[in-house]
């Protein structure tokens, strides 16, 4: 390893970084306003991997056009999580979110299992193996296409949040919730969009996910680790600073894998998460 | 005593918890008065408040509004119905712009449709928020954040704004200010109750005060009503407010 | 303590019947089954004693424990494999857990409830890829994932096998006990009702936590060790998983969190469920997940919380507490 020119890794990098913003925009949204990291948030994508797969392989529909029918569909399951569970555990004791995010998480893993087995599974279509050249370099077409959907999220994301009443609104709670319920704002109703969003969000990651990297029932966790060390990196609360966060984990995972091998790819994002935790937990944006 | 009660609070018992904050607590608010609220810290002035605002319920007792019970209403359902609170230490939201902040102020439905109307009154109220609409409101000065969540409040297109503690750590010229503000309001005919810890100022400004001692109502009535009682001009007063 | 009273000495009678009882299943030739639910019993419960302290009476979610079973499990394994003998790489394997609980304080502590527990969650997963990369005896692996046999204990009987699961399922209760009753315990009840209270009254919040979260781990370690010694073989992705966490969750939050029974009813439950859904293991964590979200939701204080409603449950235990 380190032979070769090291910018193929590090354009890469740059370009995953779209892919883990994307997974880990909606954690980060939800946690600024309910202070709540969803355990269950890496299991959420990959059910939207097994959505997508299940669309595709079933109706035939193609995993983007299919997003039309698994986005709104996550956000109704979004609404009902929230309504149903979350909101309940808030009020039973500071534990329980914690404690029925892991149960959801292993009961979408299992699920996920039973309904496609432990192999590995992956949204293959006629462009996902499709490669684009800059110049001498070759790069895959998936990772261009994972940065461009990440950067619509992202710009999506902060218009609403900052144009919507809605979005002022989730921000207001993220920022002073007593001062925003004395805005007229009803917290619980702005909680379940927030969430639901995320869900939906998920749904889009869970697609160009599945398009670019092969999945399994349990690489849930494995995204939860990504979006928890993108976010963290980035600091949280913040859409620009999520995406950032994204590129610089994409080229510091690539770069590792470039000189280490790619054995260790994922293992570099753990120690990366441990280390910044160590370090600087409230990450480089954060406040 | 008048007909025009708007808000009227009846034998209420607050607690936090465990811990009772408000003991068979009365009081009544008329349409279009300033109505100010008198006590130190720990007389449950804020719980008082934060229970009208719903963010607290009352274990006994009711509260109406304009003939409606409100006691067991939601905060969001008491902004539509047009109480707002300008939160003691201001509460503005730190990280969004001054506009941003007006604008979230119109949040509740029937404010909505109101916005540019209330939001050019604010202006006129507030000129200098209108210079500093970019701005950050976490670098806005003490009585500039002031102004803004007192802009905030009447974004909500409030028949009662409730104000705790306005005047808390802010210069005398920018509290002048500010209750001049509060007298241009109060002509537009919105009801002001105001919570303050400052005795002489407020009885200069307020039509009828109530006394608030440890969760207690000790004493109301008008400014010269007050002033009769010998023991609290010299607890509470002094000779140079009664002197007016 | 004094036995003075009559109570005192009634309930110290019962409660030594009963271990003894249990010890001696071995010998009074109890059926295997019996043997292995016992076994089982004891090792998680010790575990899920540990869990409680840290996540019921410390405020810490830990989802880190296979951590925990899993290098001292590997401890136990390598060390016969260098001729280490295998009760002397329990009792090392106990302590490498708690130093490596040492270590990786310093990156999650700095972290409260929900960090903490993603920073938890994320380092069994990065054990599992090391200790599948990284073969330190033996020759070539053999198959996918580096598993390997626990060497020389042909000779230990499983009888003895038990006794130490037995030991340190009985001795997780104890702990717990004087745990709770010591200033530790004090410290740790007023942590979990206002941490700043807590610290602002000179409770050094960083050290009690550690302390707490350092003994967990070594007990987690010894019932992980002395599981490992009995399997006889151990592997990566069974050691490191989520299963375990689940398993301690259930146990506690189905017995009663923060409760001292309730660990001990929560794994008779989970043991009597384990093998009930032995014939149903694709489904059993969507099983127990759906078991975990109803009980939080329905009865978050768990079976014993049910329990204390009961008269008949006060008054036994008011007598079994003196």
């Amino acid at each position: 390893m380190g032979s070769g020119d090291i910018i193929t890794p590090l354009v890469m990098g740059l370009l995953l970084g779209g892919l883990y913003a994307l997974i880990a925009l909606g954690l980060s949204m939800v946690f600024g306003v309910m202070r709540l990291i969803n355990l269950a948030h890496g299991d959420l994508v990959a059910l939207g991997s097994y959505g997508a797969y299940a669309l595709m392989t079933v109706v035939g529909i193609d995993p983007i056009v299919g997003l039309v029918i698994s986005v709104p569909a996550m956000f109704l399951l979004g609404l009902a999580i929230q309504k149903y569970l979350m909101g309940r555990a808030f009020a039973i004791s500071s534990e329980a979110p914690l404690i029925i995010a892991f149960g959801i998480s292993l009961v979408i893993q299992n699920a996920n299992q039973i309904a496609w087995t432990p192999l590995s599974r992956a949204l293959n279509t006629p462009y996902s193996h499709m490669s684009f050249t800059i110049g001498a370099r070759q790069f895959p077409l998936s990772y261009l296409l994972d940065f461009a959907a990440g950067v619509v999220v992202m710009l999506a994301l902060r218009y609403f949040l900052t144009s919507t009443y809605l979005g002022r609104a989730i921000t207001a709670a993220s920022q002073d919730k007593k001062a925003a319920q004395l805005m007229g704002i009803n917290t619980n109703r702005v909680y379940g969009y927030a969430f639901a969003i995320a869900m939906a969000s998920a749904a889009i990651a869970g697609v160009f996910l599945g398009m670019t990297f092969p999945f399994t029932p349990t690489s849930g966790v494995s995204f939860l680790t990504i979006a928890f060390g993108t976010v963290i990196i980035g600091g949280l609360g913040s859409m620009l600073g999520t995406f950032i966060g994204g590129m610089i984990l994409g080229v510091f995972q690539t770069l590792g894998g470039y000189f280490l091998g790619p054995a260790f790819q994922m293992l570099i994002v753990y120690v990366i998460v441990l280390v910044i935790l160590a370090v600087r937990p409230q990450g480089l944006f954060g406040r | 005593m008048s007909d025009n009660v708007q808000l009227k609070i009846s034998n209420i018992d607050v607690f936090h918890g465990t811990f009772q904050a408000l003991w068979d607590v009365s009081l009544e608010v008329n349409g279009g008065e300033m109505l100010a609220l008198i006590g130190a810290n720990t007389s449950g002035k804020t719980t008082l408040l934060d229970t009208v605002s719903g963010l607290l319920h009352p274990a006994k007792g009711t509260i109406q509004f304009e003939g409606k019970d409100i006691s067991r209403m939601d905060p969001y359902q008491i902004v539509e119905l047009g109480i707002t609170q300008v939160p003691e230490g201001r509460r503005i939201f730190p990280e969004m712009s001054v506009l941003d902040n007006l604008i979230i102020g119109s949040y509740s439905a029937g404010a909505r449709s109101k916005k540019m109307e209330n939001l050019k009154q604010v202006y006129e109220h507030f000129p200098r928020l209108k210079e500093r609409g970019k701005q950050i409101a976490k670098t806005l000065s003490g009585g500039e954040q002031q102004m803004l969540a007192i802009g905030r409040g009447l974004m909500a297109d409030p028949k009662l704004m409730l104000i705790d503690e306005m005047s808390l750590g802010l210069a005398p010229i920018v509290i002048d200010e500010l209750f001049k503000a509060l007298r241009e309001i109060k002509k537009r005919g919105i009801t002001i109750l105001f919570v303050e810890q400052n005795v002489r100022r407020t009885l200069q400004e307020a039509d009828r005060a109530y006394i608030l001692e440890t969760g207690r109502v000790a004493l109301s009535g008008t400014t010269a009503q007050l002033c009769e009682e010998d023991q609290v001009k010299k607890a509470y007063f002094g000779t140079d407010v009664c002197g007016i | 303590m004094g036995f003075k009273t009559l109570r005192q000495k009634i309930n110290l009678v019962l409660t030594v019947t009963c271990v003894v009882v249990l010890a001696a299943l071995p010998v009074i030739g109890a059926p295997q089954s019996w043997l292995l639910y016992a076994f089982l019993f004891f090792v998680y419960l010790a575990m899920a004693n540990m869990w409680n302290l840290l996540a019921g009476y410390s405020g810490l979610i830990s989802l880190c424990q296979p951590a925990f079973l899993g290098l001292a499990g590997y401890t136990l394994a390598i060390g016969t494999w260098v001729g280490i003998p295998w009760w002397a790489g329990l009792l090392g394997g106990a302590i490498v857990a708690g130093v490596f609980a040492l270590l990786i304080s310093i990156p999650v502590f700095r972290l409260s409830g929900i960090y903490f527990a993603i920073g938890t969650l994320v380092v069994p997963e990065a054990l599992r890829m090391v200790f599948y990369l990284w073969r330190p005896v033996g020759g070539q692996m053999h198959g996918a994932g580096a598993g390997y046999m626990i060497k020389e204990i042909g000779g230990v009987s499983t009888d003895l096998m038990y006794w130490w699961a037995l030991v340190v399922g009985i001795g997780s209760i104890l702990l717990v006990r004087l745990i709770l009753r010591s200033n530790l315990g004090l410290g740790l009840a007023a942590i979990r009702d206002n941490e700043r209270a807590a610290a602002s009254c000179g409770v050094s919040v960083f050290k009690l936590k550690l302390y707490t979260f350092i003994v967990a781990a070594v007990v987690t370690g010894l019932a992980g060790g002395v599981y490992y010694l009995y399997q006889g073989y151990i592997e990566p992705s069974a050691t490191f998983n989520v299963k375990w966490t689940m398993t301690l969750l259930l146990a506690t939050v189905i017995g009663g969190i923060r409760t001292e029974e309730g660990p001990v009813i929560g794994t008779i439950v989970v043991v009597f469920l384990y093998f009930l859904l032995a014939r149903y293991a694709g489904y059993s964590l969507l099983i127990q997940g759906i078991i975990l979200i109803g009980i939080m939701l329905l009865s978050p204080q768990g079976i014993v919380g049910v329990l204390r409603r009961s008269r008949v449950y006060r008054s036994v235990t008011r007598f079994a507490s003196q």
